[in-house]
């Protein structure tokens, strides 16, 4: 049947990057219908039960400065919260948070069931339906069809899904679950570029089975930091540590016993894992220097007493898994509650994709997350956010949003997913963002708030918080450029200047000794309230310093953004036949073949480009233009 | 007036006649204030579309005098504001002009890229687009070869080896940042210190050896070398036009080594005559063989010279190869090796080695000079389009902006300013070096930071 209502977006799966999408559609007024194949796992976190990184945790504030789902659940399920790279500089310190996985689950649901706008079905979906190249809808495992302006398919590691334990394996799209094998094969025959990635898990633990009192302890920060910058610590669970274990000479003696058990190495795996993310005999074997690797035990939540050890995933058979795991101090009786398993999956070639996230090949259809090739929530959620802004900018006819690389890691991960494709599953690190001083956690409302406001997408409070804090950072560059400081004043004493001559608050600030810390202790502001959260004055002074640091660097790049926007402004025409380009190597051909890109900036990202090459390109898509313009009016 | 539509409209300059001593060089500007960088090195006001009679000063010292001429945009050749210095030839007074231009804010132009402007701008018709974009492709590849060329022997290694160090000081760094978590002392900031330093120290041995004006102001340099009485000395002479080596019969005369300095075209030469390669008993005699060969190995080209009286009949002479190989062997630019058969007058050449290129003169006679003269000038690139000047500068260029990103780097470090201030530095270093080595991507460095770190949860 038919069902009877009309939507203007249909996402399909609950996941990260579903959850954010189908969120992000219904906040801008689009009517959204989600569909997974079980409410009971919308917000699931199927690897390890934290939230946020280095580089992950800048995505999330991204997602949070646009009023996504991921922060606010993050502190509804925190049980556990650092700032990572704390010694280092504000643009690459981090927020990292363990959650508990059953929270995080009830946070991301309540928030989907309380948004307007939305509903939710819980169906497979076994094919889509596609007339004139384009997307109408889709049909459901009972035959219900539903019909939409746009979908955004967002099935994860579903599609396609193969688990190895050892030598066995099975079909599932995560342990427990089954795959989406009939839509994995509908959509193998549209004309998308398919790859196969692989990722891994490891072994879970019963705590119960632990000796805690020999393992090292890890307590969280405190003062302890929020994941959203709505975020109270009122909201924050009881918080727990976390501990850490090593592998030892044992250890890697049974790894490599049984490495021609390991699925990995039998060969039963063709999908390329991440580098960054090795198993266990990977690192046994590659770093065989190494007698020892650190395994963080995270807590799952906190009423399970499942442990997840990071750093130990494999597909060695369970045999081998329990002889490892109980060889790591404390775990000498450990019980595995669920074995450790490598997933194989299908994913899409993202080159086939527009920055919109929307298919190149099929209209008003949109792919967002782990089926692009990347891996990680975040970087998931952040496709979804997208993914669903677009879509709904379609149904509103508008043009889409495409974040540029100097305004968000947003847009870093589709650049990079759309420009150079990936062959291993795709993560967020600082060092892919050329522009990483100007994308911090700490400025993500600045860079995107407006923008989300503009598309009606920020809800009224996150707006008038947003706006409060930019008043009062005004407010304060205003007052310390008034403020002026004398010699063996009070505030020349209290911030120890030792002035010799009068300078402003402003000055002062710019001296690598002053924080704004300091100040705020000079000026007596309010640095917390009664709760403990962070003032807004205390942030806005904190942003000031952070600008004034930065305004060196700040302003060095602003040139080379503008460069690039240049660069941006010079298309490439489609018809461009670059294997036919005079002047250039034929190794450069064949990779502007490869990536095809559509502008001058993103062909200057290839690696290997020459300042040459891009003139010569320039030169013939000039030539090109011109030719096609005498057409035209012939 | 039309958006300028090229990919750049920042200042460049370049010289705009053949290299050489000509009667008038033109030293031409382009782009975004050119007409105010250009004023600066003159006494006398730009007119636009005028030609103004002035001297040109850099600072207080006069460099020449000629006529500037002003293009204000877009009625100019590239569509921008243009300016030309027209002085006398001479590759001194316009590699200096060049210098006081390139002081205020221009720089130098890469090959091609006037005409690029101009077409971009619109000022060439269609039909010259592929032309434009040969030139660019032909005189890049040129331009390179030029450079490295011209620029000192190791010169191509020694910056391989600094943009793999600055490489691997950035996979500390990134790693430090991204990973801060591993178990592993990725940061060793002595390690990463030490490493800066000798990036510093290397740079900065190239700086002094490729000399910004070596090639204009002290030459390239040529060393004559070969078997005893071949007529080396002779030839010598008979380039410079006079008496400047002792000139014998007896092998072996010249026991040290011969310098002399002369202007061939335009382009200053510092001619070294060596002592005969010959295997010799006498101290003095082995210790001039020594220093000929090492004097081939360091100069910009080296001249074998061979007799062809004593050219054999049939295979080519093995002691001629032989030395040859000797030469090549102990040379980092094994090519750059000329064979000239004198006393053309005695002998044709013939059973000469395939794959050196040669020439055939007569000291005696002077004939084949000419043609001997030239072969000089083209193997170091001289004659081609002003090629390797303006190439080997934008190298020099490169490596000194290269050198101040990597000390501001040590200064963050130093002054503990944050990990992520020293990647910034590293990486606009890193960036720019990639100008002439070829850049390294994010992935790339990725890469290596997980073949040499293990990383992952």
């Amino acid at each position: 049947m038919q069902y009877p209502e009309q939507f203007d977006v249909i996402v399909i799966g609950g996941g990260h990057a579903g959850t954010e999408a189908a969120a992000a559609s219904a906040r801008m007024g689009a009517k959204t219908l989600l569909l997974t194949q079980s409410i009971e796992t919308l917000g699931q976190m199927s690897c390890n039960p934290a939230i946020g990184g280095i580089g992950k945790s800048h995505l999330v504030a991204e997602i949070d400065a646009l009023d996504g789902v991921m922060a606010k659940a993050t502190d509804q399920a925190g049980i556990h919260f650092r700032v990572l790279n704390s010694s280092k500089g504000p643009a690459v310190r981090a927020t990292r948070a363990q959650a508990d996985r059953t929270l995080y689950k009830n946070a991301v649901r309540d928030i989907l069931e309380h948004q307007e706008n939305l509903q939710i079905f819980q169906q497979s979906v076994v094919d889509l339906v596609v007339e004139n190249d384009t997307v109408v809808g889709c049909e459901t495992q009972m035959g219900l069809t539903f019909c939409a302006k746009t979908v955004v398919l967002t099935t994860g590691t579903f599609l396609g899904g193969k688990i190895h334990i050892g030598d066995q394996q099975q079909s599932g799209g995560r342990a427990g679950d089954p795959p989406s094998i009939a839509l994995a094969e509908r959509l193998r025959a549209l004309p998308f570029r398919v790859g196969r990635l692989k990722t891994g898990t490891p072994p879970r633990i019963d705590g119960r089975s632990v000796d805690f009192s020999v393992l090292e302890s890890q307590l969280g920060d405190d003062p302890r930091p929020v994941m959203s910058s709505m975020g109270k610590r009122s909201d924050h669970p009881q918080q727990i540590s976390c501990h850490i274990t090593y592998t030892n000479a044992d250890t890697h003696q049974i790894i490599t016993d049984n490495l021609d058990r390991s699925a990995m190495y039998s060969g039963a795996i063709e999908g390329v894992g991440p580098r960054y993310c090795p198993s266990i005999e990977d690192k046994v074997v590659r770093f065989a220097d190494k007698s020892s690797h650190q395994i963080f035990i995270e807590p799952e939540g906190l009423n399970t007493t499942e442990l997840y050890p990071n750093g130990i995933s494999t597909s060695l058979p369970f045999d081998v898994q329990l002889q490892f795991v109980r060889s790591m101090q404390g775990f000498a009786n450990a019980h595995i509650s669920r074995p450790g398993y490598a997933i194989e999956y299908d994913y899409f070639d993202p080159r086939d994709l527009q920055h919109s996230l929307e298919t190149k090949a099929i209209a008003g259809l949109f792919f967002a997350g782990q089926i692009n090739g990347t891996t990680g929530y975040e970087e998931a959620g952040a496709q979804g956010l997208l993914a669903g802004i677009n879509a709904a900018r379609k149904c509103q006819d508008k043009t889409p949003w495409e974040p540029r690389r100097d305004e968000a890691y947003i847009g870093v991960l589709v650049d990079d997913l759309i420009n150079l494709g990936t062959t291993e599953p795709y993560r967020m690190f600082t060092s892919r963002a050329e522009f990483r001083l100007r994308l911090r956690e700490d400025n993500a409302d600045q860079r995107l708030t407006p923008m989300g406001i503009d598309f009606g997408l920020v809800g009224h409070e996150r707006r008038s918080y947003f706006e409060e804090k930019l008043r009062r950072v005004d407010e304060f560059r205003k007052q310390f450029k008034a403020t002026c400081i004398l010699p063996s004043s009070d505030l020349d004493q209290k911030l120890a200047l030792n002035l010799r001559k009068e300078t402003t608050l402003e000055e002062a600030l710019r001296r690598p000794e002053i924080n704004s810390q300091k100040i705020s202790v000079a000026l007596a502001l309010t640095e917390t309230d009664s709760n403990g959260d962070a003032h807004i004055d205390a942030l806005a002074v904190k942003q000031l310093e952070i600008e004034t640091k930065y305004a060196g660097y700040i302003k060095r790049q602003d040139e080379e953004i503008l460069k690039i926007r240049r660069h941006e402004g010079m298309l490439l025409p489609a018809t461009m036949d670059f294997a036919q380009l005079e002047g250039l190597s034929n190794e450069l051909k064949q990779k502007l073949e490869h990536h095809k890109p559509d502008s001058l900036a993103r062909a200057a990202r290839i690696p290997g480009m020459t300042p040459a090459a891009l003139s010569i390109l320039l030169i013939h898509a000039k030539a090109l233009a011109k030719n096609a313009a005498k057409a035209s009016t012939l | 007036m039309e958006a300028n539509q090229a990919l750049n409209n920042d200042l460049i300059c370049a010289i705009a006649t053949p290299p050489g001593q000509g009667g008038v060089g033109i030293v031409r500007l382009s782009g975004k204030g050119a007409g105010e960088v250009a004023a600066q090195l003159c006494a006398k006001p730009l007119q636009s579309r005028t030609a103004v009679y002035t001297d040109f000063f850099d600072a207080q010292e006069l460099l020449d005098n000629g006529l500037a001429l002003w293009f204000p945009g877009p009625n100019s050749f590239t569509g921008e504001d243009v300016v030309e210095l027209q002085g006398h030839g001479g590759p001194v007074i316009q590699h200096r002009i060049l210098n006081a231009l390139c002081q205020r804010g221009a720089r130098l132009a890469r090959p091609g890229e006037f005409s690029e402007r101009a077409f971009m701008n619109g000022k060439l018709d269609l039909a010259q687009a592929e032309a434009v974009a040969d030139l660019i492709a032909s005189s890049s590849i040129a331009a390179s070869k030029a450079a490295l060329n011209t620029l000192k022997g190791a010169f191509s290694e020694m910056i391989s080896a600094i943009a793999l160090d600055i490489a691997n000081m950035r996979v500390r760094v990134e790693a430090a940042i991204d990973f801060p978590e591993e178990d592993i002392e990725i940061l060793q900031e002595a390690k990463v210190a030490e490493d800066i330093a000798r990036t510093v120290t290397a740079l900065e041995a190239i700086l002094e050896q490729a000399n910004q004006g070596r090639l204009i102001n002290s030459g390239i340099s040529v060393a004559l070398i070969g078997q005893p009485n071949v007529g080396k000395s002779s030839l010598l002479n008979a380039l410079a036009g006079e008496e400047a080596a002792i000139v014998t019969n007896i092998p072996g005369t010249t026991r040290d080594l011969l310098k002399i300095d002369l202007v061939i075209g335009g382009l200053p030469i510092r001619l070294v005559d060596t002592a005969g390669l010959r295997e010799s008993s006498d101290e003095v005699e082995k210790i001039g063989i020594a220093r000929a060969i090492a004097q081939a190995a360091e100069a910009d080209l080296t001249l074998y010279v061979a007799a062809a009286d004593t050219l054999e009949e049939g295979l080519a002479s093995s002691e001629l190869v032989g030395n040859i190989e000797l030469i090549q062997e102990s040379d980092s630019q094994p090519n750059n090796i000329l064979l000239v058969v004198n006393k053309s007058d005695l002998g044709a050449m013939r059973n000469l080695p395939k794959d050196i290129a040669s020439v055939s003169v007569s000291a005696k006679t002077g004939e084949g000079l000419d043609l001997l003269k030239k072969a000089i000038q083209e193997s170091v690139g001289f004659g081609q389009e002003n090629v390797p000047f303006a190439a080997r500068q934008r190298h020099i260029q490169i490596i000194k902006d290269t050198l101040v990103k990597v000390n501001a780097a040590a200064q963050a470090l130093t002054q503990n300013q944050g990990a992520e201030f020293v990647a910034e530095e590293l990486y606009i270093a890193h960036q720019r070096l990639g100008e002439i080595t070829g850049t390294v991507t994010p992935d790339d460095l990725l890469g290596k930071i997980f073949s040499e770190f293990c990383i992952g949860k």
